[in-house]
């Protein structure tokens, strides 16, 4: 057989070997089963499956908890010694764990027994498929369901299932000063709505010598959850179910107060890395951020501090402040085993001894009604203000937690409003447009289908 | 005074007529044939290696481009160039496209003109040079997140050192993290601090190897500093300039690291290659609206590189 093959020959024949080695690579995602993949999972059934011997635990240590993760595992490994939890730093917020695990579904590889999501993206993993409901488990493994606080619990659940339990759940408080605010004269509390705040403020930073009376949350730092409270008491919001609401006339009238406390009257201003650690280093004489946030608050802080109530606003003064914070899920794409050992681990680390352990070495509310906190309370009392807040909490709008990359579109527009000046009502326009959109292309086909 | 030059050898043999041909010819291809082998066996890892770590994932972009496909999702939708469609008629377009050229034209006119400037400044016969020249590459060998972290405390409004400077002089910081316009500023100072130390370095090699014949004849022909610089100097630099514009203008069109850890979420720096982050990791989820994003970028490079070989290269001087 005669070979002629030249160099120019050859380069050809490995750019065709490349380009078929590529062809062949494009593997990717499924085109045959239409454009998306909402799972009306069936209850799993369990029965007779043995848990697997190992899982891994993916959490992104909200609040600082690292230790006492370990310290739950230890335990857990004490009374179930046939599963072994490996705890892995899958992130360092949120946002990190889900582009790990996102990353391990579209690889179809490495997914863990057991992964932290947060309140704005288990309703992706839903959509995608990608975790299974608890409800099978829960009631195999005999869960206490109606022991969960039950507005943390009704948060992770649609089509009448539970797709998370959960674990690191906060709502944001309002933290203050309480040296600042005698110096001024002013009652030991926080201000019942913001229009109070709004005649404390001037002279809070008159006597205070702080840089503000009150600083934002950072604009990066989920925005759009604590603005809730705003948008609340003025009567709007991000939106009322799927219908966007956040050009209304309620929500740009709350917004134009933020802005107008900032540059009109002066005495507020925007964090740009983290408001508590603004607080606690005493830029600002008050400030909201999440529970989460409470006991490093008081361990670095050198004053008195308060926390109370977020305020109300001229059209609500009560059920203002929003759930958050994160829960538990497990994967779709892992064994039943795997998802049984996942489930009798999730059993444990939610039961009321975890969750007040969890709470007292966080901040986190105790996500269990019959959780004992006596001991952490007479540790931090502080916690008590949010778990009595937990009573008059509300759920966040739909349009935050349900619309991939809307918090990120919300804070982009406060970050106009509140550092640009930038007219309200036109952003607020462009913002709904733009959720609308999001809405439209990205969650409504997959909702009908 | 002429020379008669010795005929060329041509590159291919003339193949005898004939059966000797024939025989000469197997002769040549059974070495060739074994010389293959050898060409196969060295070049073969390496060629495999492109293909699967980078053709592969080329292509397969290509591909993803044209699904509406949500990251994490097993299943997806083929919609051909809808991706792109969307993409060109939305209000990211204008937006992403002119951050991204803002900052590559700021980034890479700044770090070769401060970094020319810098290498002039190193290249004069005083004591520390090697010192200011260590101290000025430094930057360019530091880990991006590293730097990204210290410059924040920098310019960070509340107990930033600029904000403590600025306080000094009875001014307010600006809004530097967390305002739109002026993070993509504070995101372009510090790209052209770290990258700037790798123009002067390689400006510096080659100011020093200028021929230094032209540069006394330029002298005595009475030429003062400023018209060496511009009229010899630089024109004498223009291949090290065109290697810089190049390589400069790929890594910057290529950020990410200063981007992502100085300004996550993208507001004011969003541009090519950080929108296709953000598109299918940051939030959104949308994996085949971001490899579409990155097919733009890849087309944009290519085009830049192609023209850039194309005319730039033709006003270099290499002698």
């Amino acid at each position: 057989m005669r070979l002629n093959l030249d160099r120019r020959h050859f380069l050809g024949l490995a750019g065709a070997t490349a380009s078929a080695a590529a062809l062949a690579a494009c593997s990717g995602p499924s085109t045959s089963g239409g454009g998306q993949a909402t799972t009306e999972a069936a209850d799993i059934d369990f029965s007779g499956v043995k848990p697997a011997a190992k899982i891994d635990f993916w959490s992104s240590h909200p609040g600082q908890s690292q230790d006492v993760e370990k310290s739950l595992i230890d335990k857990f490994h004490a009374q179930n010694p046939d599963i072994k939890v490996n705890l892995v730093t899958a992130g360092a917020n949120y946002e990190e764990i889900a582009q790990k695990f996102q990353t391990a579904q579209a690889a179809k590889s490495g997914l863990p027994g057991v992964v932290v999501l947060s309140d704005v993206w288990w309703f992706r993993y839903y959509i995608n498929g990608s975790i299974i409901p608890v409800d099978s488990l829960t009631k195999q493994l005999d869960m206490k369901m109606d022991d969960f606080q039950q507005s943390l619990i009704d948060d992770y659940k649609y089509g009448n299932k539970h797709w998370a339990l959960p674990y690191g759940r906060s709502t944001p408080l309002f933290y203050y000063n309480k040296d600042h605010f005698a110096a001024a004269g002013l009652p030991d509390r926080a201000p019942k709505t913001w229009d109070e705040f709004g005649e404390w403020a001037p002279k809070l930073k008159a006597s205070s010598g702080a840089q503000y009376a009150y600083i934002y949350p950072a604009l990066a730092g989920y925005a759009g959850w604590t603005l809730q409270n705003n948008l609340w008491g003025w009567g709007g919001g991000w939106s009322k179910d799927f219908d966007i609401t956040c050009d209304s006339a309620e929500s740009v009238a709350a917004l134009q107060w933020a802005q107008d406390s900032i540059y009109k009257n002066g005495w507020a201003g925007v964090s740009s890395k983290e408001a508590a650690d603004d607080f606690s280093a005493g830029l600002t004489s008050s400030t909201i951020s999440s529970t989460g946030s409470l006991l490093g608050v008081l361990k670095s802080a050198k004053f008195n501090v308060g926390v109370g109530f977020l305020p109300g606003g001229p059209k609500a003064q009560t059920n203002v402040c929003p759930t958050g914070g994160a829960g538990l899920g497990i994967p779709s794409g892992i064994t039943k085993e795997e998802q049984l050992a996942a489930g009798t681990f999730l059993k444990f680390i939610t039961q009321p001894e975890s969750t007040a352990e969890f709470s007292a070495a966080t901040g986190y509310m105790p996500t269990r009604k019959s959780a004992d906190m006596k001991a952490v309370l007479a540790k931090t009392p502080q916690i008590q203000t949010a778990m009595d807040q937990l009573a008059v909490t509300k759920v966040q709008d739909n349009a935050r937690v349900f619309l991939p990359g809307a918090d990120q579109e919300m804070a982009k527009s406060a970050a106009k409003i509140l550092t640009q000046q930038a007219d309200v009502k036109s952003t607020l326009t462009d913002l709904k447009t733009t959720l609308q959109g999001v809405y439209e292309r990205d969650v409504k086909p997959k909702l009908k289908a | 005074m002429t020379r008669q030059l010795a005929p060329r050898p041509s590159a291919r043999p003339i193949r005898p007529a004939g059966r000797a041909a024939k025989v000469a010819h197997r002769r040549w291809t059974a070495r060739t044939r074994r010389d293959f082998f050898v060409f196969l066996a060295m070049a073969l890892p390496n060629l495999v290696l492109i293909a699967v770590f980078t053709y592969r994932p080329l292509f397969s972009n290509m591909y993803y481009s044209t699904l509406d496909w949500t990251l994490g999702s097993p299943t997806a939708t083929v919609v051909g160039v809808n991706n792109y469609i969307i993409f060109f008629g939305s209000n990211d377009a204008p937006k992403v496209l002119g951050t991204t050229a803002i900052f590559t034209v700021v980034t890479v006119g700044g770090s070769m003109v401060l970094g020319l400037l810098i290498a002039l400044a190193m290249n004069a016969k005083v004591r520390g040079t090697t010192f200011a020249r260590s101290a000025v590459f430094a930057p360019y060998v530091l880990s991006g997140v590293g730097v990204g972290l210290v410059w924040l405390f920098i310019f960070d409004p509340g107990y930033g050192v600029l904000a403590w400077l600025l306080r000094g002089i009875g001014q307010q910081s600006p809004q530097w993290i967390n305002d739109p316009q002026l993070s993509l500023v504070m995101v372009i100072i510090v790209y052209v601090w770290k990258n700037l130390g790798y123009c002067a370095v390689v400006y510096l090699a080659g100011l020093q190897s200028l021929p230094q014949d032209i540069m006394e004849a330029a002298s005595l022909d009475g030429a003062n500093g400023f018209r060496r610089f511009f009229s010899v100097s630089l024109p004498l630099l223009s291949p090290t300039t065109f290697f810089l514009l190049i390589t400069t203008m790929l890594s910057s069109l290529q950020a990410f690291d200063l981007i992502r850890i100085m300004t996550p979420l993208g507001t004011g720096t969003s541009t090519l290659i950080y929108e296709a982050y953000l598109q299918a990791f940051g939030a959104y989820n949308r994996a085949g609206y971001s490899a579409a994003i990155s097919v733009v970028l890849f087309a944009i490079l290519l085009v830049i590189t192609v023209l850039q070989l194309r005319f730039v290269e033709r006003k270099v001087h290499y002698s």
